[in-house]
């Protein structure tokens, strides 16, 4: 069979005329030789040779044409390219600049290009005096190019280029900045030059802000930057009135859980994290917990109020100390009388909450703790939030204790979480330190009613209007809340000394208007405050911590958009039983 | 004569056509990888030129937020300019400003016109 008869019947039409094209030529040499042309023969086929190569180097030329012109590379280590160590900006919520790569150098000796070792050495050393002669010396007489010093800004750099030194180059190279020095220092955290996250929002979103920066994108915080220049300063000022040895500031939304402000004293500069003292850089607001005292009354009134062991008007005799097993319970300034639920609260008595308590029962009041997040550690992305210490075994003794805030130690941030189901409808929400969308509110548990909740707004407006919480009421601004002052234990003593307490004050504003209304909680805590002539000697809650708190909201309500008003507010809560402003502000704990 | 047997003083014409084309394609290639490199040169300069700036930038936006951070706006505006946060019996709405608008003066009597004598 001829390769004509092969190509028609089974290959395709353009194979067919390639095949049949060559059979043609093929027989054009065999005619040429036929004819004793064998001339003709030879040319056709030189011919052929020079076409094929003609096509091979033109499709050749277009390629390289192609490949010189429309290639699009521009060159490695443009624009587009990353360091691998590279982490994304990290912002506030309002975009503000926390913290940054920025281009620096590294400064490189290389021996055998130095031309006179002696100059070099001379002025590098007034050029870098904070470089060791010992190390600049090692630098100069090494076998091989040496890594000086890292982390120059380009007008150091500069500086010592101008100099003209030959053997000494530069390398540039990324290094971790926070523009913001001290500010929001345990909030942000640091990284290593390697650009791992060690702490805090740099530690807890460490993969996000990984691959954030190969898309050039930014990590939105939650906090912001006015809010939390607000609370650190008036939690700077309270620390210079009361001189603690700690101090923990926190604003959080209720509803979303997202932390906008957090502060911890003492503090640090991130840039220089290593020279900080491992007090300084301990963020007490998630990794230090307390016995935080008469705050957990919230939590207790809370408990009594949804499970119906109380009303608003139920009675508790504070008359005499209440004895509880092998233990009496006193008053810290005994009101000597009976006093329904919300003077309990706002005369903070031991002796009310504990009879509420023992009401509850151990079981229901373990289960509630539980279920407000109390008996676990904070649900928060920071990895420092520290875990609870909480009692062993659940008898009255602990009851007792627990519903005034000893016996159980827990995080400043703990109780944040813990608290925002009194003030948001009763939903239990993780806090939260990214930026979330307008609108957003997270899947979350109900433990409380809302009923309870709406109740709990109205109990600690009237603790601000008529009770220990006056000192944190803002003009205009509906604060409601709850002192708390916790004695320490001391081991030397083997007891809870008096003169070492947790004092602080947990907020709520604005308390008036709907469940659903935006709305605001405070945290300031102060670790062993001192009082002053001011606050004739008291450094409780009332006294130390409620002042800062309102200082506090009444400066950044109006980042928060949270209106004032002057004169009675329509939706004031006007509770029948609320005592007309006793003077029991300070005695409260 | 075919094409292939006609010559131009003495050189086949298909061989110096082919020579042109040769030659064409050497300067074509020659001039495109010339102009391409001249122009890659400049886009590379170009992008180390938009890289600096881009580092400029950040270096400033970084010093910007140095600056204004809240800390220091609050000295330097309670020390040189003496202010604080603004008191709640200074702020209102627009609405209420009416309200607190001063009471405009009584219109002055209009002259009554003299008597016809």
């Amino acid at each position: 069979m001829s390769l004509a008869g092969v190509v028609t019947r089974r290959f395709p039409f353009g194979l067919r005329w390639l095949g049949a094209a060559l059979w043609r030529l093929e027989h054009a040499f065999e005619r040429a030789r036929a004819a004793g042309r064998v001339e003709d023969d030879a040319r056709i086929r030189i011919f052929l040779v020079m076409l094929f190569f003609g096509l091979g180097f033109g499709a050749l030329a277009m390629g390289a044409t192609q490949a010189a012109l429309f290639s699009g590379s521009g060159g490695g280590g443009g624009p587009g390219w990353m360091p691998p160590q590279a982490r994304a900006d990290i912002v506030d919520r309002e975009g503000r600049l926390l913290a940054a790569d920025l281009l620096h150098y590294g400064l490189y000796v290389d021996p055998a290009e130095v031309w006179d070792r002696d100059a070099t050495r001379q002025a590098l050393a007034r050029a870098l005096p904070d470089v060791a002669a010992e190390r600049l010396d090692r630098a100069l007489t090494s076998d091989r190019r040496t890594f000086l010093v890292g982390g120059m800004t380009p007008i150091q750099k500069a500086a010592i280029h101008q100099l003209g030194l030959p053997g000494v180059t530069f390398e540039p190279e990324q290094k971790r900045v926070y523009p913001l020095n001290h500010t929001a220092s345990h909030l942000i955290g640091f990284a290593d030059t390697g650009g791992e996250g060690l702490a805090g929002a740099e530690l807890a979103l460490n993969d996000d802000i990984r691959s954030l920066a190969r898309g050039s994108g930014e990590m939105a915080l939650s906090i912001d930057l006015r809010i939390q220049g607000a609370l650190e300063d008036e939690l700077r000022k309270a620390v210079q009135a009361y001189g603690p040895k700690g101090a923990v500031g926190v604003v959080a939304h209720v509803h979303t859980g997202e932390i906008l402000g957090l502060a911890s004293y003492p503090d640090f500069d991130p840039n220089v994290a290593s020279t900080a003292s491992a007090n300084e850089r301990l963020n007490r607001a998630a990794s230090s917990v307390f016995e935080m005292g008469s705050t957990f009354k919230a939590f207790t009134v809370a408990i009594g109020l949804d499970t119906g062991v109380a009303t608003m008007a139920s009675t508790f005799d504070a008359r005499e100390p209440y004895k509880l097993g092998y233990r009496t319970i006193h008053d810290y300034h005994a009101s000597r009388k009976v006093l329904n639920l919300v003077e309990v609260f706002q005369h903070s008595s031991n002796i009310g909450t504990a009879k509420l308590a023992v009401g509850v029962g151990p079981e229901r009041l373990s289960r509630y703790f539980t279920a407000l997040g109390l008996t676990t550690a904070a649900d928060v992305e920071l990895k420092e939030s520290a875990s609870p210490l909480t009692p062993k075994v659940w008898n009255e003794d602990a009851v007792a204790s627990t519903s005034f805030g000893h016996g159980m130690n827990v995080s400043p941030l703990a109780l944040t979480r813990a608290m925002l189901p009194l003030l948001n409808g009763g939903k239990l929400v993780p806090l939260t330190i990214r930026k979330q969308a307008p609108g957003y509110r997270p899947e979350a548990k109900r433990v409380l009613s809302e009923t309870t909740s709406a109740q709990m707004l109205q109990i600690m407006r009237a603790n601000v209007t008529g009770g220990s919480g006056g000192k944190a009421d803002a003009p205009g601004l509906s604060v409601g809340g709850k002192t708390g002052t916790g004695e320490k234990y001391d081991p030397e003593i083997r007891r809870y000394n008096g003169k070492r307490q947790v004092s602080s004050f947990a907020a709520v504003f604005p308390s008036d208007g709907p469940l659903e209304n935006d709305r605001y909680f405070v945290l300031i805590l102060l670790d062993e405050p001192h009082g002053t002539p001011e606050t004739f000697g008291y450094s409780t809650g009332g006294w130390v911590a409620a002042p800062a708190t309102g200082q506090v909201i009444t400066r950044i309500a109006p980042f928060l958009g949270v209106s004032r008003h002057i004169g009675p507010l329509a939706n004031q809560p006007r509770l029948a039983s609320a005592p007309s402003a006793p003077a029991i502000l300070g005695e409260a704990r | 004569m075919s094409v292939i047997d006609r010559r131009i003083r003495g050189f086949r014409l298909v061989d110096v056509i082919a020579l042109g084309l040769l030659v064409l394609l050497i300067m074509s290639v020659y001039l495109a990888k010339t102009i391409a490199s001249r122009e890659r040169a400049e886009i590379a300069s170009v992008e180390r030129q938009i890289a600096s700036e881009r580092a400029q930038i950040r270096l400033l936006e970084a010093e910007v937020a140095h600056l204004e951070q809240p800390s220091r706006i609050e000295h330097l505006s309670s020390t040189y300019l003496e202010m604080g946060p603004v008191d709640v019996t200074r702020e209102t709405t627009a609405d209420s400003l009416a309200a607190l608008a001063p009471p405009k003066p009584a219109l002055a009597a209009a002259p009554q016109p003299e008597a016809a004598p």
